[in-house]
């Protein structure tokens, strides 16, 4: 494989991080190999996305716009197959996330391509892609290389890659409709919570564990907090399993594995559970009761006190800060 | 379902074959996939119609007792891909194998995990149902079955989408969705009576090599992760004093 194709994620008009992450790699990886960076955006107002992915060092983007096709998850697999196809021996990256996982996982099906997943670093040596990912939440660092086959798909770790402009020749090229009938029917698309932040996603992470006691703290000094510093709400699973917030929060074993700059653990033991789903965040600031909570042996910075005292003076001197600097 | 090491074990890779060490450690039933079996009993109980629940793994014959403890569940009966030749499968051989042996099977509605708890992928759902070749619905948290049509509520990062597709179909099914039962002392006991029909390679009739060596994907290097040093413990004589601390803290680290 020589190409590399990113798959756009967007919403609201916007791509994804995730994906401008996913097309500066595609770069990188495309010049190791001597071949061409391919972005691939599909859904309505696709074409607009793609006018602002020529900021991004890319060669080619390719664009199904098509408003009947929006949200859809087919069509998009579609689109990213018949480029896939076109472009020839490649390697895919997509985000890993809700949407990236689905829609690489089925692209690689159709092309018979080798997976990788929560990919971190790439390697290039010898013109022979090998992926770097954490696994067993952490416990190793595998390296995995593509082999019997000529496309590869990796899912890459938000967070992990840098998004960074550039002028590329960005030609855009249109993507021919597939004319499929698709079988599944959209009645609906709820946003439930306004353009919150997913924990996969964001670059500070907030999360609450036992020690708050009820949901409250999840949708108040939590949420202020994690607002603050233009970030997002986590748990524990302990949080998660006593109702007080949605599963979509939880990060561990069970639940998520993120990556922030930042990750503040409010509340949390720090049991093997909740860890491999957080260890790896470049910086890691409890704040506990306890002072002898596991946390404390690999947290940068254990501050010992009463989380209710705390979070909200914490989320008022950042605030300040933020606005000093404005 | 699949068969994973305990959620609080200690796992490692097995630095020569640089496959998961699966000796020693208790094997359990993929926590994600329990979620996928309730819903599978739920909706048989309401459709009420003669359907019935088929568990399917892929795993070696010494994971009998874990599809057993599905069967404790409720299941009707189980189908194991079991072959040595099936060892050291990638997410894209099990999802190939897996796809032979379900067909096989006969099916209306497949249901599964959205992930498991060792490689933790979530690459599984979606590859299966394309080689099935039946529509797929990930990340739901509600279902239901009506005409012929699978109705769901399917997770977003931002909400949900309300989708519908015909069946024969896939979902795979979210922590959201039910609370999975414990097993009863009569369903143990049933179970032990239950079906197991064991499916080798030869009863696949795959087109394309699988197990390690059709495997696309190849592990050529393994290492321990650096080591996360244990960072300072301060104490906060207040709420405002704790807050200053960790403002000075980020300050340093260049994150405020």
């Amino acid at each position: 494989m020589k190409n590399v194709i990113a798959f756009i994620e967007h919403k609201n008009g916007s791509a994804r991080r995730v994906s401008l992450e996913a097309a500066t790699a595609a770069r990188t990886i495309a010049d190791a190999l001597g071949g061409k960076a391919h972005a691939v955006v599909a859904g309505a107002g696709a074409k607009a996305i793609a006018e602002t992915l020529k900021a991004y060092p890319l060669d080619a983007i390719h664009v199904l716009d098509d408003a009947s096709v929006d949200k859809l998850l087919d069509p998009a697999v579609d689109a990213l197959e018949s480029v896939a196809k076109a472009v020839g021996p490649s390697l895919v990256l997509v985000g890993n996330t809700m949407i990236g996982r689905d829609v690489g996982s089925r692209c690689a099906a159709r092309l018979d391509a080798g997976m990788t997943s929560d990919v971190v670093e790439f390697k290039t040596d010898g013109g022979r892609v090998s992926c770097v990912s954490p696994k067993l939440g952490g416990l190793t660092i595998t390296t995995c290389a593509f082999r019997n086959t000529e496309y590869g798909v990796a899912t890459i770790r938000p967070n992990v890659f840098t998004a960074k402009q550039s002028t590329g020749a960005g030609e855009i090229v249109a993507i021919a409709p597939s004319g499929k009938t698709y079988a599944v029917t959209l009645e609906e698309d709820v946003d439930e919570a306004a353009a919150e932040l997913g924990v996969e996603e964001a670059s500070v992470v907030v999360s609450g564990g036992r020690g708050m006691g009820g949901p409250e703290p999840f949708k108040t000094i939590l949420k202020e907090l994690a607002d603050a510093f233009g970030g997002a709400v986590g748990a524990s699973r302990a949080a998660v399993d006593a109702g007080w917030v949605s599963h979509s929060h939880q990060v561990g074993q069970t639940g998520k594995t993120v990556s922030p700059q930042l990750y503040l653990a409010v509340g949390i033991s720090g049991a093997i559970q909740h860890k491999v789903g957080m260890r790896t965040a470049q910086t890691i600031v409890a704040i506990n009761k306890d002072g002898g909570v596991p946390i404390g042996e690999f947290a940068d910075l254990l501050v010992v006190g009463d989380a209710f005292a705390i979070v909200p003076e914490l989320a008022k001197q950042v605030r300040d800060l933020k606005a000093a600097h404005a | 379902m699949k068969l994973v090491p305990d959620t609080n074990a200690d796992k490692r890779i097995d630095a020569g074959t640089r496959r998961l060490v699966r000796t020693g450690v208790e094997t359990v039933l993929n926590p994600f996939d329990e979620y996928a079996i309730e819903a599978a009993l739920q909706l048989r109980d309401k459709l009420a119609d003669g359907s019935t629940v088929t568990i399917v793994s892929m795993a070696p014959e010494s994971g009998k007792e874990i599809v057993r403890k599905a069967l404790a569940m409720g299941a009707d009966d189980a189908v194991m891909l079991s072959d040595p030749g099936l060892a050291g499968s990638d997410v894209w051989g099990t999802a190939y194998a897996l796809a032979a042996g379900i067909r096989a099977t006969g099916f209306d509605l497949v249901l599964c995990g959205t992930q498991s708890t060792d490689a933790n992928t979530g690459e599984l759902p979606g590859a299966l149902a394309e080689y099935l070749g039946v529509p797929g619905l990930t990340y739901v948290r509600e279902l239901s079955v009506e005409a012929g049509r699978v109705r769901v509520k399917r997770e977003t990062e931002t909400g949900y989408q309300t989708l519908s597709a015909p069946t024969p179909a896939l979902v795979s099914v979210t922590k959201s969705a039910n609370e999975p039962r414990y097993p009863s002392l009569k369903g143990i006991m049933g179970a032990k009576k239950k079906e197991i029909k064991m499916l080798a390679l030869t009863d696949l009739a795959l087109v394309k090599p699988v197990g390690g060596d059709g495997a696309k994907t190849e592990v050529v290097d393994l290492a321990a992760p650096p080591a996360r040093a244990k960072g300072k413990t301060v104490t906060a004589a207040d709420g405002a004093d704790g807050a200053r601390q960790i403002v000075e803290f980020l300050k340093e680290r260049k994150l405020l």
